[in-house]
């Protein structure tokens, strides 16, 4: 079990640095992060400063620039390391990271730890609610299809879910944003946060919308497990001395028939993440999604790597949680 | 999914799969010949009052800007049907190569190649969508291009785990057996195997392309061109919504006719050939 874990640390921590670097070395190509912190004098080249040092060039050359401009670039630079190569930053930023320090934004000078602060929490309670929506959908759905497989309701199901899942996730988001909050006006149309129960409120439909397709995956692949297990002896066993129905699928039957179900919980929460991005957007949630997409709107790398990462994090630590579950549900994995 | 059939009913395709091939055959040939047929010119504005609902002059409404509706739906589905077929065909031509040479060969290059693959898979696809259409444009080649690199490692997964089940069986060895290079083994024995789960999954592929692609609108970060996401985006304020929810709503319905099509027709080849995604 611990070598199996250890294995598991190492990959994700693996996956950790690739992801991160990635972002970090892409973010370099983005516009010119000199510019957000001195303004237009950003323009001025190391040969212009040079030239100016040997007095060959007068220190007013730009539209926005004086004497000292120079100086200013040098220690902006300097200061944000932004003299250095990319593989150096990453290290200093790694460091910095792992001491909390994420370092501020370039465009308005918050602390992005603030920002994480802030922001984090408003997403997990969304992620956590939609995944709660979904299985608390699914598994009961997965129960019922598979008690009589083929039979009417399963196959009603079976279309269900499958339109379900065709549905892309921001459709279905301006879908039930018009019917329920525009049309019957039961939930709110924008997130607000008057105290716990109207946040609760306001996060019901955007969680629904990330929950649906997702209970509908979640079922299919419950049924499709259960089925199997509903033929093993223990079952027949549990039968054969009069325990109920419903006594059997939940008591019996259900645990073993987790294992796909909790395998897709883990890969899903990545594109749960990538859903929420778009669903923060539509319902105006103040999450880490709609601050990416701003600090990537308004080209600020600092802000853009350390969501990143914070999201990389959060991928890797639920993919690891979910091998532990895995290895719990079944005792042949942990030896694998 | 496995939608469980009878023996005999698994082997035929069925009439829905023919009735979702039609779909799309109408959607390609109506959006190839759009500028030939006689419908508005999508961005021409006031073709007829503002805000107006499903009539005979617009079928699908117009717009806040009197823009129909249905014009700018079938114009949209060009950008999305291209956007979703490119980043098939790139990430079935990578991806596919990639998976096959890494199950081929196996070794270190099987161990680089699914690295890559597992590293790729672990970034959500759409935060990689965002810092690529950021870092560089806006355009089609960009966004196509872009959802181009996310379908490589899933299907480049799917290759190699065919390629692996398929490596060392008899018809393979016996093309080694007779003296036959690496590469007329590929292409001749071990690519004909591979492209059928390939083919099933590059349809469902294409949906989640279209998808992804409206995802990238709902951010800003899609194209310039009209897509289906950008007209779904351009409909969804809280206003358009309450006046005129047709604008969203019928861009809605086409792309969701059009998903259903292309996940049911992936789904019914995939079972027809009976593909096993979790072969490793």
């Amino acid at each position: 079990m611990a070598q199996f874990a250890l294995r598991r640390v190492l990959q994700l921590i693996l996956v950790f640095f690739v992801v991160t670097f990635v972002a970090f070395a892409s973010l370099k190509l983005v516009g010119d992060p000199l510019f957000n912190l001195v303004g237009v004098i950003s323009g001025i080249t190391e040969e212009q400063c040079e030239a100016v040092a040997r007095g060959e060039l007068e220190d007013t050359f730009t539209s926005g620039g004086n004497i000292g401009d120079c100086a200013l670039i040098q220690r902006a630079k300097a200061e944000n390391h932004l003299d250095k190569g990319v593989p150096q930053r990453y290290g200093i930023w790694v460091i910095n990271m792992f001491r909390g320090d994420f370092g501020t934004s370039f465009v308005n000078g918050d602390e992005i730890s603030d920002i994480i602060a802030d922001r984090l929490p408003v997403s997990v309670r969304l992620i956590v609610l939609a995944q709660l929506i979904a299985l608390g959908i699914a598994v009961p759905w997965g129960v019922a299809a598979a008690y009589r497989a083929n039979r009417g309701f399963d196959k009603v199901s079976t279309v269900g879910s499958f339109a379900l899942l065709s549905v892309p996730n921001f459709a279905l988001g301006v879908i039930l944003l018009y019917f329920f909050s525009l049309r019957w006006q039961i939930f709110p149309s924008r997130y607000e946060n008057h105290g716990w129960w109207s946040e609760f409120k306001a996060l019901i439909l955007p969680a629904a919308t990330l929950a649906l397709g997702l209970a509908a995956t979640y079922q299919r692949l419950l049924r499709t497990d259960l089925i199997t297990t509903l033929q093993e002896d223990f079952v027949h066993m549990a039968r054969a001395k009069g325990l109920s129905d419903r006594h059997i699928m939940y008591r019996h039957a259900l645990r073993p028939s987790l294992f796909s179900v909790v395998t897709v919980f883990g890969v899903n929460t990545g594109a749960l993440i990538g859903g929420a991005l778009v669903v923060e957007q539509i319902y105006s949630i103040p999450g880490v999604g709609t601050e990416l997409v701003e600090a990537v709107l308004r080209n600020d790398p600092p802000v853009v790597v350390a969501l990143i990462a914070v999201v990389a994090v959060g991928f890797v630590l639920v993919n690891f949680l979910v091998d532990l579950v895995y290895a719990y549900l079944d005792p042949r994995v942990r030896s694998a | 999914m496995n939608v469980v059939l009878d023996e005999a009913e698994a082997k035929k395709l069925g009439c829905i799969f023919w009735l979702a091939v039609g779909w799309l055959g109408v959607l390609v040939a109506t959006t190839s010949f759009a500028p030939l047929l006689p419908i508005e010119d999508p961005s021409a504005i006031a073709t007829g009052p503002a805000r107006s609902g499903p009539s005979l002059d617009n079928w699908f409404g117009t717009d806040a800007l009197g823009r129909d509706v249905f014009a700018r739906t079938v114009y949209g589905a060009r950008v999305s049907l291209v956007v979703g077929f490119v980043a098939i065909a790139f990430g079935m031509v990578v991806g596919g190569t990639l998976g096959i040479i890494a199950g081929y060969f196996k070794g270190s290059i099987d161990l680089i190649v699914n690295f890559a693959f597992f590293a790729l898979l672990s970034f959500p696809g759409l935060v990689l969508a965002l810092l690529i259409t950021s870092t560089f444009d806006r355009s089609l080649r960009t966004v196509s291009l872009t959802l181009a690199v996310l379908a490589v490692a899933p299907i480049g997964r799917l290759a190699r785990a065919t390629t692996l089940l398929y490596g060392e069986r008899e018809f393979v060895q016996a093309a080694r057996v007779l003296g036959a290079r690496h590469f007329r083994i590929i292409t001749r024995e071990l690519l004909p195997v591979v492209m059928i789960p390939m083919a099933a999954l590059a349809l469902l592929g294409m949906g989640v392309a279209i998808v992804a692609e409206g995802g990238l609108a709902f951010l800003q970060l899609s194209v310039e061109e009209i897509s289906w996401g950008v007209i779904i985006n351009d409909g969804r304020g809280i206003r358009d919504l309450q006046e005129n929810p047709h604008v969203a709503l019928m861009p809605i319905a086409a792309m969701f006719i059009t998903i259903l099509s292309l996940n049911f027709a992936g789904d019914r080849l995939r079972d027809y050939f009976d593909v096993r995604e979790t072969a490793f």
